[in-house]
């Protein structure tokens, strides 16, 4: 965004009309985003047809066409908030220049497509009021559109807000139309602002028109996706249809304005909900039908083929019938099946269907009242995949073979996307009255950074492959480990017999590694998880390092009261291991090495580190997730290394109340990691980098002006004199933008360690991409670092590096991964509290990684 | 640092010296009362002597406050029961013979106050603009005195009623991932006004005041609002005051401590793990699923952290009905269920020089934690027994030790440590935990 529109954008905040846009979400922009197509077809079908509602037959026809339209221009694109906060011209020394410099240049091709604008394109945006009032946005939409004068140019309109590539010949123009009735209607279009091409307001502008383009194309939305169902892939073995499509987004990189694809699939099946309860029937019988009927259905997701929406089942009602009457918007009443048949041409064959429930959310904040569809089995057809499915090993194969394209297939799909649009007459004329042309595809210029060394306790390794140093771990000793000496193994009676081979096993592994294994104290307990509950408050006391509990079955109820118990109220470092897993004797040795890994970590071990030029640098991970039960909790996990090797690590966390994923605790946990460093050190770091995973859509200016401050003011009081610098990374796994790498002719996912800093970017901001992952089979996702605060002033080429040896450290893993290792420890730690524990766990064992 | 107020405890003291290394762990510790839970574990790991250094200082601050110290024996710290729940520490410095000389005229009243513990469970919770916010399903009471314990428990399932059309999604999820009841076709639930009429009658059978009815704070929207639908139902109108525990917590706390506990330990103190399976704690339906979440589990769970805790501070014995000793006591003699293997037997050819048995170590001594920070006060050196050979010999031993004093109900350290001393003669419940 230009100075000049960041300049606008704060005269706006001052505005009324962005007071109401201030109380959605902190945003400095009102932005009006609720446009509808012109046609403004699409979603108002959609009211009349299935939304019916049994309660409130008036109140319906307010449904989406009456919304007042203060609140649709209230309604925000939140990735568009995050564009209009401008981190990187805070930032001194990278203001000129953001880009790394070591590696090996390679060219990768993106899945960014160039969009052309003439130089001085901008879009004008007018404001619409009728006189006198008409409620109706479609009746607003007709009128307007009716004028001559409007006809032939590239428009966008929701009822009050219009815009235009081109301008009117006057600021105010006055227009009448004459509705269907007679009365004659005034209409005042006032031009109220000219945007540049770079503003956030064009890239939504911008995302309607390809939406128009799309649909041209025959591709149908589902969420925030397009898919095709004209060219569907089958899997009939498993009654699966899969809708390929696209997920898009139009935006402004570096320097030019990009239109992005990533390629899709819905996946459904071919079944309607009548069919599926029909199945049933003849296997259940009448008898408990309808219960085994709730059971099974509630709670999918359906989708109706005759709008291609898609609804969750929230109820079915077994009284209503297709021959019963419900009242439309206008008060007519109508049978299911004269409707079906009148707005769709379907002819139901089954009249004594029940009808399914599912209640509609309310695009309101106020939520006044209930709505709720009902929706016709024989119409609806399930989508995605049940559980006991995704346990099908064939099945998900079928599927990931289908879904999983490989670099060259999902190119060649782009291509042809890109070729519909540039062939498709109606797209390209869309396109052209925008003054829009859709170019060829993107190349950028990445590096290949060096590989790292992985030092262990008597020699630096180079692993032959950074992707997995399991094989070249195997017989060096790690860094440090404390013997075990005291401790518990709990196991039932069956698992006996694999417990022993398997201790056996985990002490012939540990030796050669130097983590000393002794003889555990085994109790052998009956099968349940009380038992295994009532041995732990029995056998544990103070002088036990850790437990090991050897559980019967995955059953979360034998996990989850276990590290409650251990992690709560008797901290004790706990390791749980399947007897199932214990069984595959072939890779006993293999399972015994990592669980013995972990169990060292457990204990507060090191395993292996990289080189870490900067001395005296503390790396912080923070992760933000909900708690699976508890619906307003969120878990905080913030993870902070305390020695300047970066091999011990400090971990807490923390449930708050809240419904944001912005944490409110960071004060308290660096203090405390501060405190635990100075303790270790003697002396404060003299450096700090957060990593910060788990940040949402649209959270980026909450951020920066609230936990950014809380960082800093337990940073600066730390030290009366010279407070540690800071930095803050934002790190983001799911990004837009997919890199590959041209090899003769055929694709292939980048190597390890390539970064990209340059044309897939965005101005206002100091990022980069980076890849630590490689994939057998697919397309890799980079990894996104948005760099928002940095007092630390490290090169680019430095900050980069260093992210990239920190995806070195994870020690549940010998290998790289795809975030820095405290980001991946934040989240183990918060995926552990929020699904099993949902309490805070005790501090004694902070200093060590037990949730690994 | 804010300026040092008088101290009146010896541990007191102590806590106020931690502050600064609490902070330092990253502990919000504000003042002294904020830094008592972290540090009363590490007090009671402290040696007599240490203590008596503390009980100086204490002497001290009030000499200089001008103020009569008493004698010792007086002063002689009762910060065990405030630890959190999961330290196996045992009570050293509690003996009836202490808790005579604090009582107090109103602990008695303290001890023989009967309370009621009640929890609703619904199928979720629906949104605000729902007529009907919760679908009552579960009830579970307790009539409690620290004195006696539990004296009486009372539950019952719920019959909901209908459930709201197009909310059976959201009840069914709200179900299965809490108490997994039913939502439909549940023959146990009974009619709302028959549970209310049955309730009522529990609480308060006789005409007079109506007792304290608690429940936890976050429960006490939904159980009050639950209260007020089935009155509705029914025709008994009764307004029954809903306290909540937390409070009840603080204030039996300020009655032995004359000063408040910190919000943080309230909630962890109700809020343990340990009692989730003990039999006799969950309804039948409940018990026979294996669902840890049952409105009747709540309530006597809560009984069981005030008797386990609170009740030991004023010298009440604990029996059956203040917690679930049954469990315990029945493994004391090793059970047919478990069976404790020193896993030496399966020493192998391997052995590597370091190789050493588990130490059985004197009560005094406590170990490192596993992370190898050992907070202040905590003495690591210990002697190696001499204890070898195959589990068996020490598993009778244990068995033996450990009969010798049953009322000790400290399993663990007879089972783990046949050469404890037999000093302690506590009659607390916590070192089970």
């Amino acid at each position: 965004m230009s100075g000049r529109a960041r300049a606008r954008a704060r005269g706006m905040a001052l505005s009324p009309s962005a007071a109401e846009v201030g109380r959605v979400q902190a945003s400095p922009l009102p932005l009006s985003v609720a446009l509808s197509d012109s046609e403004a077809s699409s979603s108002s079908d959609h009211v009349g047809t299935s939304r019916i509602s049994q309660k409130c037959e008036g109140g319906l026809s307010s449904g989406d066409a009456g919304c007042t339209f203060k609140e649709r221009v209230g309604k925000i694109r939140r990735e568009m908030m995050d564009l209009s906060v401008c981190t990187r011209e805070k930032l001194a020394h990278v203001r000129d220049c953001k880009r790394g410099s070591s590696g090996i240049p390679v060219k990768l091709v993106t899945n960014l497509f160039n969009l052309d604008l003439p130089q001085d394109w901008q879009l004008y945006q007018y404001h619409v009021t009728y006189s006198p009032d008409i409620e109706s946005r479609r009746l607003r939409i007709a009128l307007l559109y009716s004028h001559t004068e409007l006809s032939n140019k590239a428009k966008a309109f929701d009822g009050v807000i219009l815009f235009l590539s081109q301008k009117l010949d006057e600021k105010v123009v006055e227009l009448s139309s004459e509705t269907r009735r007679g009365e004659t209607v005034k209409m005042t279009v006032t031009l109220t602002r000219e945007l540049p091409a770079s503003s956030p307001v064009c890239m939504q502008v911008f995302s309607i028109i390809f939406k128009k383009i799309l649909k041209k194309l025959s591709m149908y939305q589902i969420g925030r996706n397009f898919y095709k169902p004209s060219e569907p892939v089958e899997i009939p073995q498993h009654k699966l249809s899969l809708w390929p499509g696209f997920a898009i987004s139009v935006s402004h990189f570096e320097s030019k304005l990009l239109f992005g694809a990533d390629v899709s699939y819905k996946i459904l099946r071919n079944e309607t909900v009548l069919e599926f309860m029909t199945d049933l029937r003849h296997k259940t019988g009448m008898s408990c039908f309808t219960q085994t009927c709730e059971k099974q259905l509630i709670g999918l997701i359906v989708i109706t083929r005759y709008n291609n929406k898609t609804y969750r089942i929230d109820d079915i009602d077994w009284s209503v019938k297709p021959t019963h009457t419900f009242q439309k918007r206008d008060g007519t009443e109508i049978t299911y099946v004269d409707y079906y048949k009148q707005q769709y041409d379907i002819t139901l064959s089954d009249l004594n269907q029940p009808v399914l429930v599912s209640l509609l959310k309310s695009k309101r904040n106020d939520d006044a009242e209930v709505r709720m569809a009902h929706l016709i089995p024989e119409l609806c057809f399930l989508t995605g995949l049940p559980g006991e499915a995704r346990s099908d090993f064939r099945l998900m194969k079928a599927v990931a073979e289908e879904t999983r394209l490989s670099p060259l297939g999902r190119q060649q799909r782009l291509a042809r996307l890109a070729d519909d649009i540039q062939r498709n007459k109606d797209a390209r004329f869309e396109l052209e009255t925008w003054g829009l042309h859709f170019g060829c595809q993107m190349s950028v210029t990445g590096r290949v950074v060096p590989s790292e060394n992985i030092i262990i306790q008597d020699h630096i390794c180079q692993p032959v492959s950074a992707a997995d140093w399991s094989k070249d771990m195997r017989t060096c000793k790690i860094l440090s480990a404390q013997s075990l000496n005291k401790w518990l193994v709990i196991c039932s009676n069956r698992a006996e017999r694999v417990t022993e081979s398997f201790l056996n096993c985990l002490r012939r592994v540990g030796r050669p590694i130097g983590f000393n294994v002794n003889h555990p104290k085994i109790i052998k307990v009956q099968e349940n998880p009380a038992a295994f509950l009532h041995a732990i408050q029995k056998y544990v006391d103070p002088e036990v390092q850790l437990v090991m509990c050897i559980l019967p079955s995955n059953q979360n109820s034998y996990y989850d009261s276990i590290k409650k118990y251990l992690l709560s109220d008797c901290p004790v470092p706990s390791q749980c291991v399947l007897a199932q897993t214990l069984n595959k004797q072939g890779m006993l040795m293999s399972i015994a090495t990592k669980i013995a890994l972990q169990m060292t970590c457990k204990l507060g071990g090191e395993l292996w580190a990289v080189e870490i030029p900067l001395k005296s640098l503390m790396v912080v991970g923070i992760d933000v997730c909900k708690d699976a039960f508890n619906q307003g909790m969120v878990v905080v996990g913030f993870v902070a290394s305390i020695n300047p090797r970066i091999t011990r690590w400090f971990s807490r966390c923390m449930l708050q109340r809240t419904t944001a994923d912005v944490a409110d605790c960071l004060k308290v946990f660096m203090t405390g990691a501060l405190n635990r460093w100075y303790t270790h050190n003697q002396g404060l770091p003299g450096r700090i980098i957060v990593y910060r995973d788990g940040v949402g859509d649209g959270q980026l200016r909450t951020l920066i002006e609230y936990e950014v401050p809380q960082l800093l003011s337990s940073v600066t009081e730390a030290s009366s004199n010279t407070s540690p610098k800071l930095s803050v990374i934002v790190v983001r796994k799911r990004c837009m933008p997919r890199f590959l790498m041209e090899t003769g002719r055929t694709l292939q996912n980048p190597p390890l360690g390539t970064i990209v800093d340059s044309g897939a970017t965005r101005p206002e901001w100091y990022d980069f991409y980076l890849i630590s992952r490689v994939a057998c089979r697919g397309t890799l996702n980079p990894t996104y670092y948005n760099v928002i605060y940095d007092d630390n002033g490290l090169k680019p080429d430095h900050m980069q590096r260093l992210t990239f040896k920190l995806c070195h450290l994870y020690y549940n893993w010998p290998g790289l991964i795809s975030v820095p290792a405290p980001c991946q420890y934040a989240h183990k730690l918060t995926f552990l509290v929020a699904q099993s524990t949902h309490k805070e766990p005790s501090l004694e064992l902070a200093n060590s990684l037990f949730y690994l | 640092m804010e300026k040092p107020r008088p101290l009146r405890h010896t541990w007191k003291g102590a806590a106020h010296e931690k502050i600064p290394e609490l902070r330092r762990r990253g502990l919000p510790v504000a003042h002294v009362a904020d830094a008592i839970p972290y540090c009363s574990a590490d007090w009671a790991l402290l040696r007599e002597e240490e203590k008596k250094k503390y009980a100086e200082m204490a002497r001290e601050w009030r000499a200089a406050q001008g103020k009569n110290s008493g004698p010792s024996e007086k002063q002689k710290p009762v910060s065990t029961p405030l630890r959190s729940p999961g330290m196996l520490v045992p009570k050293q410095n509690v003996s009836p013979l202490d808790m005579s000389g604090l009582s107090l005229k109103s602990d008695q009243a303290v001890l023989g106050g009967i309370f009621y513990f009640l929890n609703i469970f619904s199928h979720g919770e629906l949104p605000p603009h729902c007529e009907q916010r919760f679908l009552p399903c579960e009830i579970g009471c307790v009539k409690y005195s620290l004195q006696e314990g539990i004296m009486a428990d009372f539950h019952s399932f719920i019959n909901p009623g209908e459930i709201p059309r197009g909310f059976r999604f959201h009840c069914q999820a709200a179900s299965d991932s809490s108490h997994k009841i039913p939502i439909s076709n549940f023959e146990s639930g009974h009619d709302q006004a028959m549970v209310l009429q049955n309730l009522y009658r529990f609480i308060h059978p006789n005409p007079g005041n109506w007792p304290p009815v608690y429940c936890k704070s976050d429960d006490r929207a939904r159980v009050n609002w639950c209260l007020k639908h089935m009155e509705k139902s029914s025709e008994i109108r009764q307004d029954l005051e809903l306290l909540t525990v937390e409070d009840l917590v603080v204030g039996i706390y300020q009655q032995k401590f004359l000063k408040e506990p910190s919000k943080t330990w309230v909630r962890s103190f109700l809020d343990v793990a340990m009692w989730d399976y003990s039999s006799n704690t969950r309804c039948k339906w409940h018990e026979e699923n294996d669902i840890v979440l049952c409105a009747l589990a709540v309530c006597k769970k809560i009984a069981y952290c005030i008797s386990n805790s609170l009740a030991t501070l004023f010298g009440i014995q604990l029996t059956e009905a203040h917690v679930p000793l049954q469990d315990y006591e029945a493994s004391n003699s090793v059970t047919p269920k478990m069976v404790v293997l020193d896993a030496g037997r399966y020493q192998l050819r391997v052995q590597s020089p370091g190789f050493s048995h588990f130490s059985s170590s004197n009560q005094e001594q406590r170990s490192n934690t596993p992370t190898g920070d050992s907070p202040s006060g905590v003495k690591t050196s210990g002697q190696n027994s001499s204890v070898r050979g195959r589990g068996i010999t020490r598993l009778l031993e244990s068995i033996s030790n450990s009969s010798s004093n049953i009322h000790k109900f400290c399993n663990c350290e007879t089972s783990l440590s046949p050469y404890m001393s037999q000093k302690d003669g506590s009659k607390s419940f916590s070192s089970l935990s």
